[in-house]
């Protein structure tokens, strides 16, 4: 089915539009770059539960502690697989 | 109707939007995970000089795209296990005796031998593997050495995931397209499923479409979970999808659904495809298939009228003896349903103008013709090589400015079974230094048996790793390589898409830790020709390739997370398309002069041996590994202590396996030991082993491997001409014939593997 011309135009402004906003907003730096961080925000803000993303073991990370890297790294620290 | 959102400047401007706050004494670089291929932003912070923690971009655009391989970063890299510094073998080949020495004796040493192998063979017997999705900072570097040197023979793991499908997209259209998934309306895996914790970015953007509304067909064998979240799931037999997409274009053809308006102007071969494809009525597809007619014409209609529709990269038609009729479908069916180039559809985006890319920086116009003709596996299998991609100079030039476009280092490869038979001895010639690069190749490519005798049969063999991983065991230096955390990094998706992104380096490389970058430099250098890599520093180099923007690297990390020009759609009205006609080629022009069939066609399998009555599927990747790596991280192998086999309830009960039993999986290539787990998702017949196992815990050196020789899946990826794909000459891992033998449970031991074999 061949696309009719007017709707194609109107999708190619759309996708150009957003993808000048993903833009400004990783500037993040003027007030018009803020904006855009902000509608991109909230526009891929899911409420907490529909949000797919959302995960214990992500969400919970703490990461590491420097010196026991240190000592993991040196051997210090027994490391079972 | 729902209130205006409220606008509130100030609120806008606000700390909100900032980086996260951080515990006192810690800073933050905003990198990129190199950890698996998908490439997240994230960031990276960092206290007494080292990363301590791994999180998501504050950029809404990358929100949430981590995952448990990139939280483990650095604890996985501070592995008491690392290499530090550079390794010679000492002992026998495969010996596991090396003394540490310094990168300049090595370097000298490595660039005295190469020369010698090259004056007494020639340049061509010096062969390279790797990729840039697993070494980032080599942009190039390599081929451009070996392009002066004049060794077409470089090898990657991309010949069989990502760069033969951008190599054979180039046929149809002349480039590889990218799925424009923030406004499609139906997206198509074929076998792929992305998950939370595998192909993070790649889960969320299909999650977020499907949450907006857009329809999801699953083409799988098994009822994966992206299967049980979709519109439609066609349980297609492993290896069939070729078949399936022979189907969907006789319904879309035959319902008149596809775009007349871009099939007539931009098409040519319309009439000959449509002969094909009246070769494959529904009824014959579903008995290739395995699925119902009905669903069949369901799907094909759903693709083609609720678009624009995307059928994103996935490496199961990457893998098959159908593998170049399989991607050339998928591009057919993108073209004549109108996705090309058009917003929701298939992007065709090029080069980006402002950067250096690193198709540019591998100068391949040097490589004479008399070398390119040499290039391995060209003669019989020739789709990515030199020989099927020198063709598209000219309309590349004319379309993206340029002659040559090696998409996802992909399109100008020696063939890698060629290779390790020329390398075993069995050639048209000697093939004598094997360097690999962040690369496990006797575990990455077909027929691992004759890596291992090709490895063996050679006079110098350089890796430049993390660890002392099983190919590396054979090697003659093994030179200790840096890591994500520990390098700055410009990515350049490998010419998929024209967007930049700039990853900071985030804390010094560990002992004698050398970037591919350094790797190349010192390379060159050791063959007389340090003028090919002039920069100083990695930095120097990014300032190079991106002084058309007006900015350095550092003025590039400063400004932006991603830098990319303004989006163009259906750039072919002006141009063309980067095709021999200049139009989108159904019919295949470059295919029909190499001597194959033009159009996409469908192989059947060969018959059965009855010794080997199932069939196996391979490459599948568990969340807490990528590739063969990171078996020596503790959370991870927690996760996944031993392989898995899946198989059917039904397939258990015919071969009287239980959960849990250890059991060999066989076939004419080799077999191995693997653990049963019986889940309901797989259908009868076919079970799914997993890639890239071993453990680093066991003995290492020929004959043990660290378990590679017990547990490595390329054992049983057979490379025999029936299980090749023709045009590409790639194994098929989607459907090989295979059998489960029972085993004595006093031959195997539930016992951690640490325990079982100390390391060395
Ligand atoms: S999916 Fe995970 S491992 Fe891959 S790049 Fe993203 S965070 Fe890293």
């Amino acid at each position: 089915m061949s696309i009719n011309e007017k709707l194609l135009r109107k999708r190619e402004r759309s996708a150009a539009l957003m993808l000048w906003m993903a833009k400004r907003s990783s500037y993040n730096k003027s007030l018009l770059d803020k904006a855009c961080r902000w509608a991109v925000n909230r526009a891929t803000t899911l409420p907490p539960e529909e949000d797919f993303l959302r995960d214990p073991l992500i969400d919970s990370d703490e990461g590491f502690d420097a010196d026991e890297l240190d000592r993991y790294q040196r051997g210090e620290i027994s490391k079972i697989l | 109707m729902p209130a205006a959102p409220p606008f509130d400047p100030q609120a806008i401007s606000d700390a909100k939007f900032e980086e996260r706050a951080v515990r006192p004494g810690v800073t933050t670089k905003r990198t990129i995970c190199q950890t698996c291929d998908i490439a997240c932003s994230v960031v990276a912070e960092v206290e007494k000089g080292r990363v301590v923690k791994i999180r998501s971009s504050d950029n809404p655009i990358f929100r949430d795209n981590i995952c448990m391989k990139g939280i483990m970063a650095p604890k996985g890299l501070a592995d008491p296990t690392r290499i530090m510094k550079p390794l010679k073998r000492v002992g026998k080949r495969g010996s596991g005796e090396w003394e540490e020495v310094s990168w300049d004796e090595a370097i000298t040493d490595i660039g005295e031998r190469l020369k010698t192998i090259i004056e007494k063979h020639g340049p061509e017997a010096w062969t390279v593997s790797t990729s840039q999705w697993n070494t980032a900072t080599d942009h190039g570097l390599g081929r451009r050495i070996m392009n002066h040197v004049g060794s077409p023979n470089w090898i990657s793991g991309v010949a069989l995931c990502a760069g033969n499908t951008a190599a054979v997209n180039r046929f149809t259209y002349g480039w590889f397209p990218m799925g424009d998934y923030a406004n499609t309306k139906c997206i198509v895996l074929m076998g792929h499923n992305p998950r939370r914790h595998s192909w993070t970015p790649m889960y969320n953007f299909i999650r977020q479409a499907q949450a907006r509304g857009a329809k999801l067909i699953v083409t799988d064998p098994r009822r994966s979970s992206s299967a049980e979240r979709a519109d439609i799931w066609l349980p297609l037999k492993a290896g069939s999808d070729a078949a399936m997409m022979l189907g969907w274009l006789k319904v879309i053809l035959d319902e008149e659904l596809y775009d007349k308006k871009f099939v007539k102007n931009w098409t040519i071969g319309f009439d000959d495809l449509r002969k094909r494809v009246d070769e494959y009525p529904l009824e014959r597809v579903a008995k290739l298939t395995g699925c119902d007619p009905e669903m069949i014409a369901k799907a094909a209609r759903m693709y083609a009228t609720d678009g624009p529709s995307i059928i994103p990269w996935t490496p199961i038609t990457d893998m098959q003896r159908n593998s170049t009729s399989g991607i050339r479908l998928q591009s057919i069916l993108r073209s004549v349903c109108g996705y090309i180039d058009v917003p929701g559809g298939e992007r065709l985006e090029g080069f980006n103008p402002d950067i250096i890319n690193e198709s540019a920086i591998e100068m391949h116009h040097l490589l004479s013709d008399e070398q390119k003709a040499k290039q391995l596996g060209s003669d019989k299998h020739p789709a990515f090589t030199y020989r099927g991609q020198e063709v598209f100079r000219e309309p590349t030039k004319r379309v993206y400015g340029q002659e040559y476009a090696n998409l996802i280092m992909g399109c100008h490869m020696a063939t890698p079974s060629a290779t390790f038979r020329a390398m075993a001895g069995q050639g048209p010639y000697p093939v004598k230094a094997f360097f690999f690069l962040g690369n496990n190749p006797m575990m990455s490519y077909a027929n691992m048996p004759l890596i291992i005798e090709a490895m063996m049969n050679q006079d110098l063999i350089v890796a430049h790793e993390h660890f002392m991983i099983p190919s590396a065991q054979l090697a003659d230096y093994v030179l200790p390589g840096d890591s994500w955390l520990e390098r700055p990094w410009l990515m350049d998706s490998f010419g998929w898409m024209s967007s930049v992104r700039p990853s900071e380096k985030a804390m010094e490389p560990p002992g004698e830790c050398k970037s591919t970058f350094e790797f190349w430099k010192l390379i060159a250098g050791a063959l007389d020709k340090p003028e090919l890599v002039p920069w100083d520093t990695l930095e120097d180099f990014y300032d190079y390739r991106l002084e058309k923007t007006g900015m350095t690297f550092d003025q590039l990390v400063k400004k932006t997370d991603i830098y990319f020009a303004p989006p163009k759609f259906r750039q072919y009205e002006q141009k063309g398309f980067a095709t021999p006609s200049g139009k989108v080629e159904l019919k295949s022009s470059i295919l029909e002069e190499l001597g194959f069939d033009p159009l996409p066609y469908f192989r059947e399998d060969p018959p059965v041996d009855p010794k080997y009555p199932l069939k196996l599927f391979t490459g599948v990747r568990e969340d807490g590994f990528f590739q063969t790596g990171h078996r020596h991280i503790p959370e991870m192998r927690k996760r996944h202590p031993a392989p898995l086999v899946f198989v059917s309830p039904g397939t258990a009960e015919q071969f009287q396996v239980e959960e849990d039993e250890w059991v060999e999986v066989e076939n004419e290539l080799g077999k191995i030991s693997i653990k049963v787990a019986i889940k309901d998702a797989m259908p009868d017949g076919l079970i799914r082993i997993p890639h890239g196992w071993w453990k680093p815990e066991m003995k290492q050196g020929t004959g043990h491997l660290s378990g590679a020789l017990k547990y490595a899946d390329a054992q049983l990826c057979r490379d025999d001409e029936d299980y090749l794909d023709r045009e590409q000459g790639i194994p098929h891992l989607k459907g090989v014939p295979c059998r489960i033998n029972r085993v004595k449970q006093s031959e195997q031991s539930d016992a951690p593997a640490s325990e079982m074999e100390p390391a060395e």
